[in-house]
């Protein structure tokens, strides 16, 4: 069976142009049909068209309201966190190259990551933090949300390999499951470009536990059906930890790592874990500045071994 | 007990319609600093929770206010009472423990804390709130038990959704 999310769906924009593109209900609903998902089926039926086509206006409310939910996960994963915890040692590697720091955020979405590192200050003030993302009403919203708490990050609708800045660190969480696997080497390979120093990215843990592990929480923690249909088919998405090492090794100017990766922790503690790729001449510094957090590290090789 | 069992039962319910009053307010709000927006949320499911809870005593009393014997009525309601705390009891004390556990907790052991105590928590509790009605006012066979009981537990179980609905519909 094809797993698919309702939210990669009902929401396009042309790579290029950045224009939306227009999407035909019906062809959403056949595909979902068709992949054997009725469930999926039935809660995009319910959203409204105007002449056979989805209302970007109540597509886009919907998917506010949907990462709004969203967010309260990462909240309680502690994800801002985690992501300071690998942050600052990598920025500190990264300073060594003598250029302000420029982290980025891929497919950002309402930009939780880059407005609770900036509320945080756990990075510094000596560092730009961006979220990208293609779809323009979470990038407004994220924009409206960090102007009304008066949060030092920015945030760009674009595409994040098209941006006229390169970035130091490339991040993003939740969102490598979206890619097909044999697009995730092309995603690892736009990392790997002059002035980009490294790169991190959480997704879910491809763990037996993960589909049930994501329905329970979904189930208690969300409300909107769609959200609760994309997060258990996320968790079945995931990609396991050879096929995010095999693709990541793809950026060939990296060292490539998972950090604490189910075998080696607590699976239940693990239901995130992270892919990171750093440039080699910088290993040992990271290393360093992560200190006994490093015995997490585990490198390509090991795995691929 | 015939203080104690109503007034544990009256605190658990207050407690309760204040975290509801939480959860109501949950995945609304996509701001980073919310603790005054919680706090908030938290007094409004207090007070939706303490009206119910003020419904329910209006009715206890006045029902034995009319009542010919009020004091074995009494005495069946505090044992019926009793019941129901041998299970809201355990189950608050897990909750509260699971609650000490993330606060407390390093950030990885409280993710643990999440994924095998509050998100399941959180779903058990109106079976919970259901079954220990269900074993209190199946002891007994007075009326004003059951109607107490039984609408005590509706107004705990409204007490989200109605918050929710009132004041949480729509993003903040």
């Amino acid at each position: 069976m094809t797993m698919l999310e309702i939210s990669d769906l009902v929401a396009e924009w042309d790579p290029v142009t950045g224009q939306r593109v227009r999407i035909r209900r019906d062809d959403v609903v056949a595909r979902l049909c068709a992949a054997g998902d009725e469930r999926a089926a039935r809660i995009v039926r319910r959203m409204p068209v105007a002449g056979g086509f989805l209302d970007p206006v109540a597509v886009d409310r919907l998917l506010v309201r949907v990462h709004t939910e969203l967010q309260r996960l990462n909240e309680e994963l502690h994800m801002a966190r985690r992501f300071a915890e690998i942050l600052v040692p990598m920025l500190t590697a990264a300073r060594v190259t003598g250029n302000r720091p420029r982290v980025v955020d891929i497919g950002c979405g309402l930009g939780f990551l880059v407005r609770s590192l900036a509320a945080s200050g756990s990075l510094g003030a000596a560092v730009d933090l961006v979220g990208v993302d293609l779809n323009r009403a979470l990038v407004a919203e994220a924009t409206r949300l960090a102007e009304d708490e008066g949060l030092p990050c920015s945030f760009v609708c674009a595409d994040a390999f098209a941006l006229t800045e390169p970035a130091t660190v490339y991040l993003s969480s939740g969102v490598l499951h979206h890619f097909p696997a044999e697009r995730l080497a092309g995603f690892f390979r736009a990392q790997d470009r002059p002035g980009t120093q490294a790169f991190v990215h959480y997704d879910i843990a491809a763990t037996r536990l993960a589909p049930f592990g994501a329905w329970l929480f979904h189930r208690a923690r969300m409300r909107e059906p769609l959200g609760r249909h994309d997060g258990v088919m996320s968790a079945r998405r995931a990609h396991s930890d050879q096929v995010l090492l095999s693709a990541a090794a793809h950026a060939t100017g990296m060292e490539t790592f998972l950090f604490e990766p189910p075998r080696h922790t607590n699976p239940l503690c693990a239901a995130m874990r992270p892919v990171l790729g750093v440039r080699p001449e910088l290993t040992g510094e990271f290393r360093r500045a992560m200190g006994r957090r490093a015995r997490g590290l585990v490198p390509a090789r090991t795995r691929a071994g | 007990m015939a203080a104690t069992v109503p007034v544990l039962l009256g605190l658990l319910a207050l407690i309760d319609g204040g975290f509801a009053g939480f959860r109501a307010a949950t995945g609304r709000n996509a701001r980073i600093r919310k603790r005054r927006y919680y706090l908030l949320a938290a007094r409004r499911g207090y007070g939706v929770g303490a009206a119910g809870l003020g419904f329910v005593a209006l009715l206890v009393a006045t029902a034995l206010a009319v009542s010919a014997d009020p004091v074995p009525r009494y005495a069946e309601l505090v044992r019926a009472g009793i019941r129901l705390l041998q299970i809201l009891l355990p189950f608050a004390a897990l909750v509260v423990l699971s609650l000490l556990g993330y606060w407390l907790l390093p950030m990885r052991e409280s993710t643990f804390v999440i994924l095998v105590g509050l998100g399941p928590f959180t779903l058990l509790r109106p079976a919970v709130v259901l079954g220990a009605t269900a074993w209190s006012v199946l002891g007994s066979t007075d009326w004003l038990v059951w109607a107490g009981e039984v609408t005590a537990a509706v107004s705990l179980l409204a007490v989200e959704p109605v918050v929710h609905r009132r004041w949480y519909r729509a993003p903040a």
